[in-house]
């Protein structure tokens, strides 16, 4: 209605590259090859979304259904910064995983689904006088490298750009159409396939075999003086990272994303996630405070995602203006609000008491009382009695363990398994947590 | 009108031609009379007569390395550059050139500018406050009552000047000598690649040997002593200055890999278009050079212990940290060291008979942030204990050429640069006193 807020908030949400929480709507798929889908997304509040090429965004995605707790996925963007308006994700389908055959049968133009982002310290700087890099991708290791390959080809300047792109079989290369157009209209850029010695087929053009050191000799003799961003699975990192070495590329010029899913990666993206989830919070309580003398008070120099970036360094190196976390978002109710629980609670004075302690934990579904110490971590005490809480990672990262509390006070020290308006709604995790007084648990 | 603001100097009279007779024959005997292929006599390192000749034959007229553009990146930006009698400004002026002007106030003779380095406007002398334009024009002098005072007259003196590749060259003399625009022929696409104009001043070091220059430059031009350089010997080859057949056995592997080296050196070079061949006209021409693309050891990138680069940023458009090191040495007063990743000059600037100034300055890119993309103490170890190692080793000389006991010694065939430079000299003071 021609409020001077709207265009106000777009341009704030231009600025800098915060994480942030948000909405977004699926609004069209693209199936690629090599059993990828792309999924283009905008912003339900109409902003758009500024993030650096080769960052990803963590998503919540209701695999068991709305009134269940989401599963959170992590997935690298593949489209360009220069594009903000959408954004896209391609997710590569594995049968046996919980959230991808998921995300390609529900997916659709008009799903709208809750987000944390970007993320991620692999990314092209913002600024470089020799823009000359060497884009290392196997299967769908490509996503990141598209982005950053769209977003060089978008943009005018020198660059010299090598992407040496390995896949498993001659049909399985995404975005193969796009690149190809790319480097036959972009002289900058040059682009090589290679593939597996067992899947070749007549009159395949391309390379053929591993990653080696001579093959990085062939497409990019002058490798000792790019950056190099390389994503894939970890084995084919790996041998990157040694072969690399051999050509003399120095450790501090290379940049690697794991695909692999393993569990060091993961912990990398739980941590970086955890930082975010802070940054978001406290920037959201700061603006809350004063919008003001907030964004009065930001220097302009901006460091928040250069390599190793730490706890400390973000909010005193932020500079531009941000969108907030729309506080207003509600948490869905599944089992209903803390008022209501209690309101139907039966009477835990009438449960059965186990174990010594000081203080006393009522599980209300399961109808048992724990006594636990203060210093103790609820989750194994109240599992030892039968308590039935599912958890994974014991180090309150992976969020699985995540329960509501109904009354009393914990001491949470999690690693990004939570997010901020969980918490605001009463969840907790039992894995990371302590208790400060009596509870009443939703459990 | 003839403006008299640039009086030649030799209006004031030659020192060669203001000596008696009797000592400028002894003098010229002393040059007439040197034996090839050996060090000079003592007096050519110790007498303060030859050292006065020396400035005016050899700094009074040749072209003389002064700075890089690195040490004058803003308009206003200055160094001064003092040899022998001669003091100059150098100073970077708003059309991005360089001026190049005589620091002798032209009321008294004061220094316009005292520090060895800065920033300035206008140039205003110290002493009674004559100010002169960055031109050298001067602009004010306070003259209450005077009534004939011209102030077009009385500009500073200025000097020659060229900047090639980013190196800045000064000549006093009147009539400089042509050939430098030749030299600069060949050695411009060897340097131009590194393109000094994008680079920064990480350090710059200032050291007093206490010797005579041409002490200074015989040590330098010569890697026979190179076993006193252990730092320096971890990614220059030891075998430096040395061909077939004057390898002896414990260098024979070192030699080898040498060799394996510069052959793949030259396979980058030729690839990324880039000049390696080596030209040497040390005393063949007047702006004696010589100038090559040689092969580091280890990584083969820079002047560090595993030949690995000291600064993660590359200088200019280069490819490829692995450019071992472009080396040029020129008469009568420098050398220097581009690598990919920083470049190292040498200016040499004599004070007196038995002191020199050694400056050395390192430069990285532009961009590259000290403690990020290099660390200073890192950058400079090589080579800050390869000069103190030098100086001690021209001061050993020095002592020893004031010995009575002193007689010149041979040059070995390794050490054929340190002939080149001494025969360089000899010719070019023997023309100046014909």
């Amino acid at each position: 209605m021609g409020s001077t807020e709207a265009p106000a908030r777009a341009a704030r949400a231009l600025g800098p590259w915060h994480p942030q929480e948000f909405m977004a709507e699926c609004v069209e798929t693209v199936p690629e090859a090599g059993g990828l889908m792309t999924f283009v997304f905008r912003r339900c509040d109409g902003a758009p979304l500024a993030f650096r090429a080769g960052q990803y965004v963590n998503i919540a995605f209701p695999v068991n259904g709305e009134d269940q707790d989401p599963v959170d996925r992590s997935y690298s963007l593949s489209s360009s910064p220069t594009e903000p308006w959408t954004f896209n994700i391609s997710v590569k389908r594995d049968a046996t995983g919980l959230v991808s055959p998921w995300v390609h049968q529900n997916v659709k133009p008009g799903t709208v689904l809750e987000m944390l982002g970007p993320v991620g310290a692999f990314h092209l700087p913002d600024a470089d006088r020799r823009a000359r890099y060497l884009l290392l991708a196997a299967g769908a290791g490509i996503t990141p490298i598209m982005s950053m390959v769209r977003t060089i080809h978008s943009l005018p300047g020198h660059a010299d750009v090598v992407v040496l792109y390995h896949g498993a079989e001659a049909g399985g290369f995404a975005f193969h159409q796009e690149l190809a157009y790319i480097a036959s209209v972009d002289s900058r850029i040059k682009v090589f396939y290679s593939l597996g010695d067992r899947n070749k087929p007549e009159g395949w053009e391309g390379l053929s075999g591993r990653l080696t050191a001579a093959m990085l000799d062939e497409v990019a003799p002058d490798a000792n003086g790019r950056q190099v961003y390389a994503c894939g699975p970890e084995g084919y990192l790996n041998t990157a990272t040694e072969l690399l070495g051999k050509v003399g590329v120095d450790d501090t010029s290379i940049y690697m994303e794991f695909f692999s899913g393993d569990r060091q990666t993961l912990l990398e993206y739980q941590a970086e996630l955890a930082l975010a989830v802070d940054i978001a919070e406290e920037i959201a309580e700061e603006i809350a405070d004063s919008a003001e003398d907030y964004y009065e008070s930001q220097p302009t120099a901006f460091g928040l995602y250069e390599p190793g970036y730490d706890a400390e360094g973000p909010l005193q190196a932020t500079g531009l203006p941000l969108e907030t976390v729309d506080p207003e978002a509600p948490e869905t109710s599944d089992g209903g609000s803390a008022a209501e629980a209690e309101a139907e609670a039966p009477d835990a004075s009438s449960f059965e008491t186990v174990g010594t302690g000081s203080l006393t934990l009522s599980f209300m579904r399961t109808g048992i009382n724990v006594r636990i110490d203060p210093t103790e971590h609820i989750l194994g005490p109240a599992q030892r009695a039968g308590v039935r809480i599912g958890a994974n990672c014991k180090e309150g990262m992976c969020g699985s363990c995540k329960v509501v509390k109904l009354s009393g006070e914990v001491d949470m020290n999690h690693q990004g398994g939570i997010r901020a308006r969980e918490i605001d709604a009463g969840k907790f995790l039992p894995c990371c947590s302590t208790a400060r007084t009596d509870m009443v648990i939703d459990a | 009108m003839t403006a008299p603001v640039n009086l030649p100097l030799k209006s004031r009279g030659k020192l060669a031609s203001s000596l008696p007779a009797e000592q400028l024959a002894e003098i010229a005997g002393l040059f007439e009379f040197r034996r090839t292929g050996y060090s000079l006599d003592a007096p050519f390192y110790t007498d303060p007569t030859i050292f006065k000749i020396d400035m005016e034959a050899i700094f009074g007229e040749h072209w003389i390395f002064a700075g890089s553009v690195a040490e004058l990146p803003e308009p206003g930006d200055y160094i001064t550059v003092d040899y022998g009698p001669y003091s100059l400004i150098v100073l970077r002026n708003d059309d991005g050139g360089v001026n190049v002007l005589h620091n002798v106030c032209r009321h008294r003779g004061a220094r316009v500018l005292t520090e060895a380095a800065g920033s300035t406007g206008n140039l205003v002398c110290g002493y009674h406050s004559w100010t002169y334009s960055p031109e050298g024009n001067l602009i004010h002098a306070s003259a209450p009552g005077e009534t004939k005072f011209d102030k077009g007259c009385f500009g500073l003196k200025r000097a020659h000047s060229r900047v090639v590749a980013g190196l800045i060259f000064v000549c006093v003399a009147d009539e400089p000598p042509t050939d430098f625009d030749e030299t600069s022929k060949i050695f411009e696409p060897y340097l131009a690649p590194h393109d000094l104009s994008k680079t920064k001043v990480a350090y710059q070091q200032n050291i007093i040997e206490e010797g005579n220059w041409k002490l200074v430059m015989e040590n330098n031009r010569e890697c026979y002593h190179c076993d006193g350089h252990p730092e320096l010997a971890c990614s220059l080859f030891p075998t430096w200055g040395l061909t077939e057949g004057l390898i002896p056995a414990h260098l024979e592997e070192v030699w080898d890999r040498n060799k394996e080296a510069q052959s793949s050196l030259e396979e980058r070079c030729r690839r990324y278009g880039l000049p390696y061949e080596v030209v040497e006209e040390l005393d063949t021409r007047i702006a004696g050079i010589r100038i090559s693309r040689e092969s580091l050891d280890g990584e083969g990138e820079s002047f560090s212990a595993d030949g690995r680069r000291l600064s993660k940023k590359l200088l200019g458009d280069l490819p490829d940290f692995r450019l071992g090191r472009c080396s040029m040495h020129l008469q009568p007063n420098s050398w220097f060291h581009f690598q990919s990743d920083h470049v190292i000059t040498f200016g040499v600037f004599p004070v007196n008979e038995h002191q020199t100034l050694v400056r050395t300055t390192w430069l990285v890119a532009d961009d590259a942030v000290e403690g990020v993309d290099y660390d200073l103490d890192k950058l400079t170890y090589t080579w800050k204990q390869t000069n103190l190692q030098d100086k001690a080793f021209v001061e050993l000389c020095q002592t020893g050429a004031g010995s009575p006991a002193y007689e010149p010694g041979p040059y070995m065939k390794s050490e054929y640069q340190v002939e080149a430079f001494i025969n360089w000299y000899v010719q070019r003071v023997q023309e100046h006193l014909a």
